[in-house]
């Protein structure tokens, strides 16, 4: 994962970029779950979201290397 | 319970103990969810190297809430407020590097439009507003001396909040999440239940008049708390937000339901004491089926789908009946009133039933499809008191801006940031001054124990386990405050304090000098907010504001009269509903002011329903040219009336009213208009009502409606 990201010539942390998006995409994932109410599947909906969060931030920051 | 039969009954002390262990365990599990949430943060941020890691850490202080949806609803605007803040403070550096008036002035009127903007909105979009105003701040004074910074500065400070945020929220989701689900289920059922049980003793005759209007009262605020549950329930529970849309309706329904149940009930005492009882009796007689309906016994779970066949069979056994009444009545007259009582009977079972439906949706394990109308709760806002609450919070920022470029002070950045935190955070608060004076003793008290902790215990310590335990005692004391209801306000403010002044980092500087003009200026900048707040009264809760509320509540007639009819009927009664728990929140109850407001308020939802019912079947049918102006003359009258109220609009309305009903009386396809112009007049007749000092043979100087 690259440390910086060029924005028009401003630095901005890789990391802020990657949260930022990895929490778009959690928020999509909650919401297409939650309308299908696929929750009812799952054990602890909280666990799976988080587990989800972290697969998805570690994932970005690692196809980016 | 008597003294004599406590005696066997004595707990033991073991019961004793695990009742108040039980107690106690919710306050210290916030206690430790806090704790957690803070010292996670802590750590992230200094294992990121973020140059101010208290900036994280007092974030979660400041999201920290026993309950689950609030901790999501609140990070979720406050992640919003933060992103278009720190975009804001960007821009205001950006456009003035070199201009230090300007840029002062462009900053103090940013906080005051978002502090405005906040005033506007009473639940937590409030915080995003407030949150977008003073972020630009924080980005924008650290960096004052050096423009060039102001990027960097917004990206550290979003980092720094967005992680706390991350983290508090996935503290609160995961380690013994509280829901506010079950409390809103919870509220729901209660609200149904006792609403149902309320209609059935209303049926059998067994509730006295002035117990209705207080009963309508706590429907009001249940209407309201139960969409403030609901806005928040939707951050925390995927199949809550699927629920979303019927709970809109649930309440809708049940808004419209209680409307007409007032309207029955007022029309009903009407007859009755114009000596009408032959069509009062009728009707009571008429509606006595649903008495019969309702009278089951209502469990969780399920009940009610159980009430839905018996309300059919109702409505059928109404339907029956009707001829029959309707034949025993004597007079033209007496038909009249029975009629125009009918019609409401048969809309009141109809929305009864509507209402129980939907409840019985909700109760279904599983939903069926969408909730098919789109309704929305609309509130109303004040723009004068957002003006107002704008312009002192600019005015303050203005003074500060003014103090520091003369005194030329170093700490001055310091000051303008507290003040503006403080201005914004309890602006849309209804007493403010008394929430900074409580938050400012906590405050204080937390600077003092940052001092101990910092100067006395952190030197001696080294790593992070060991910053935890010299810091966490410190910590849990104002968590614990935070957790009591009493203390809460001077629990935030403690931790607020703590943590600010303590500004935890992975190189620690003890600077004594700095810390005391630090905290003198920290401590100026909330003096200022006090008194900006003592100074600048808020709006909120004066009789000035009071005044316009209810002005905003005649108005409402208006609204039912000549806005246009798609979606009216939901807009109508949730504005209503939630101007008028405003205003109850805001009056002394038992008060002169609070029983004259409750008295309007019956009389423009009354009146404003029966004129929104009377233009929908007005729209649906061929009219005469002159018989649709002569109505059309009527409703503009009446809500002249209400906008207006005095003698001479009183005297108009009521004569319109009445031509417009003899040009239609005796045509058999216009009943049902005249049926709602009878109800208007009736409502316009009664002598008990707040409309009657504004009848001709009374002076007007006495009577209800003087004391607004």
């Amino acid at each position: 994962m690259p440390r910086e990201i060029a924005i028009g010539g401003a630095l901005v942390p890789g990391l802020l970029l990657w949260f930022l998006l990895a929490v778009a995409l959690l928020l999509l994932f909650d919401w297409v779950v939650g309308r299908y109410g696929l929750y009812r599947y799952v054990w602890h909906p909280a666990l799976l979201r988080l587990a989800f969060f972290v697969c998805i931030f570690g994932g970005l920051a690692w196809l980016t290397l | 319970m008597s003294a004599t039969d406590v005696q066997p009954a004595t707990p033991g002390t073991r019961e004793i103990l695990v009742a108040t262990l039980r107690e106690e365990t919710i306050t210290w599990l916030f206690v430790v969810k806090s704790l957690l949430a803070f010292y996670v943060t802590g750590w992230l941020a200094m294992r990121l190297a973020l140059p101010q890691p208290g900036t994280a850490m007092l974030t979660t202080v400041i999201v920290a809430n026993r309950q689950t949806g609030m901790v999501l609803a609140k990070s979720f605007y406050r992640a919003i407020g933060t992103l278009v803040g720190a975009l804001a403070g960007f821009l205001i550096v950006a456009l003035f590097p070199q201009q230090r008036v300007l840029f002062l002035c462009a900053l103090s009127l940013w906080v005051g439009m978002c502090a405005g903007g906040a005033a506007l909105y009473r639940n937590f979009k409030a915080y995003a507003f407030v949150l977008a105003g003073y972020t630009a701040a924080i980005v924008a004074l650290p960096v004052i001396n050096d423009p060039l910074e102001v990027f960097n500065s917004a990206v550290w400070r979003l980092s720094e909040v967005l992680l706390g945020l991350a983290v508090s929220a996935a503290v609160s989701d995961l380690v013994f999440p509280s829901r506010i689900r079950d409390d809103l289920r919870r509220l729901c059922r209660a609200q149904f239940a006792n609403f149902i049980d309320f209609v059935q003793r209303v049926m059998c005759g067994k509730v006295a008049r002035a117990d209705i209007e207080n009963a309508h009262l706590r429907f009001v605020r249940d209407a309201v708390t139960v969409e403030d549950l609901r806005s928040s329930v939707i951050f925390e529970d995927p199949e809550a937000r699927a629920r979303s849309g019927h709970m809109l309706l649930f309440n809708q329904r049940f808004m419209a339901t209680s409307t007409t149940l007032q309207t029955l009930h007022h029309l009903i005492n009407r007859l009755k004491r114009k000596g009408h009882e032959a069509a009062a009796n009728a009707l009571i007689e008429l509606y006595r089926p649903l008495a019969g309906a309702l009278d089951a016994p209502i469990e969780a779970g399920g009940s009610a789908r159980v009430l839905l066949p018996r309300l059919d069979g109702a409505r059928h056994a109404i339907k029956q009946r009707k001829a029959t009444l309707r034949a025993q009545m004597n007079s033209a007259y007496d038909m009249l009133d029975f009629d125009t009582g009918a019609a409401l009977v048969d809309r009141f079972a109809d929305e009864l039933y509507a209402y129980v439906e939907t409840a019985s949706a909700l109760q279904a394990p599983k939903l069926f499809g969408t909730a098919g109308e789109r309704v929305r709760f609309e509130r109303s806002n004040d723009f004068l008191g957002a003006g107002l609450t704008m312009l002192r919070t600019a005015l303050t920022m203005g003074v500060l801006s003014l103090f520091w470029i003369i005194s030329a002070w170093p700490s001055g950045a310091s000051t303008m940031l507290l003040a503006t935190v403080f201005a914004g955070l309890f602006a849309a608060t209804p007493n403010p001054s008394q929430w900074v004076h409580h938050t400012s003793v906590g405050f204080f008290f937390g600077i003092c124990a940052s001092f101990l902790c910092q100067f006395f215990v952190l030197p001696l310590m080294d790593g992070f386990g060991l910053l935890v335990a010299g810091s966490a005692p410190f910590l849990m004391i104002g968590m614990a405050m935070m957790a009591w209801p009493v203390t809460a306000r001077a629990g935030v403010g403690y931790c607020m304090g703590f943590t600010l002044t303590l500004a935890a980092r992975n190189e620690m500087n003890y600077d004594v000098v700095f810390f005391w003009n630090d905290t003198l200026a920290q401590l100026a900048g909330l003096a200022a907010a006090g008194l900006a707040f003592a100074l600048v009264p808020p709006a909120i809760g004066s009789l000035w504001l009071r005044r316009r509320q209810l002005e905003r509540l005649r108005r409402q007639v208006r609204l039912a009269a000549s806005a246009p009819l798609p979606g009216l009927h939901a807009r109508f009664e949730s504005v209503n509903h939630d101007l008028f728990g405003q205003i109850v929140a805001q009056t002394e109850r038992g008060s002169e002011a609070s029983r004259s407001l409750v008295a309007w308020t019956l009389s423009v939802h009354e009146v404003g329903r029966t004129l929104l019912e009377l233009r929908n079947d007005m729209a649906g049918r061929p009219l005469p040219e002159e018989v649709r102006e002569a109505i059309e003359r009527c409703i503009d009258a009446i809500a002249q009336l209400y906008e207006d109220p005095d003698t001479a609009t009183y005297t108009q309305a009521r004569d319109a009213l009445a031509a417009a009903m003899a040009m239609i009386e005796g045509d058999e396809a216009m009943s049902p208009l005249l049926n709602h112009l009878h109800v208007l007049r009736l409502a316009m007749l009664d002598e008990q009502s707040v409309l009657a000092s504004y009848m001709q043979d009374q002076p007007s100087s006495q009577g209800v409606a003087h004391a607004t």
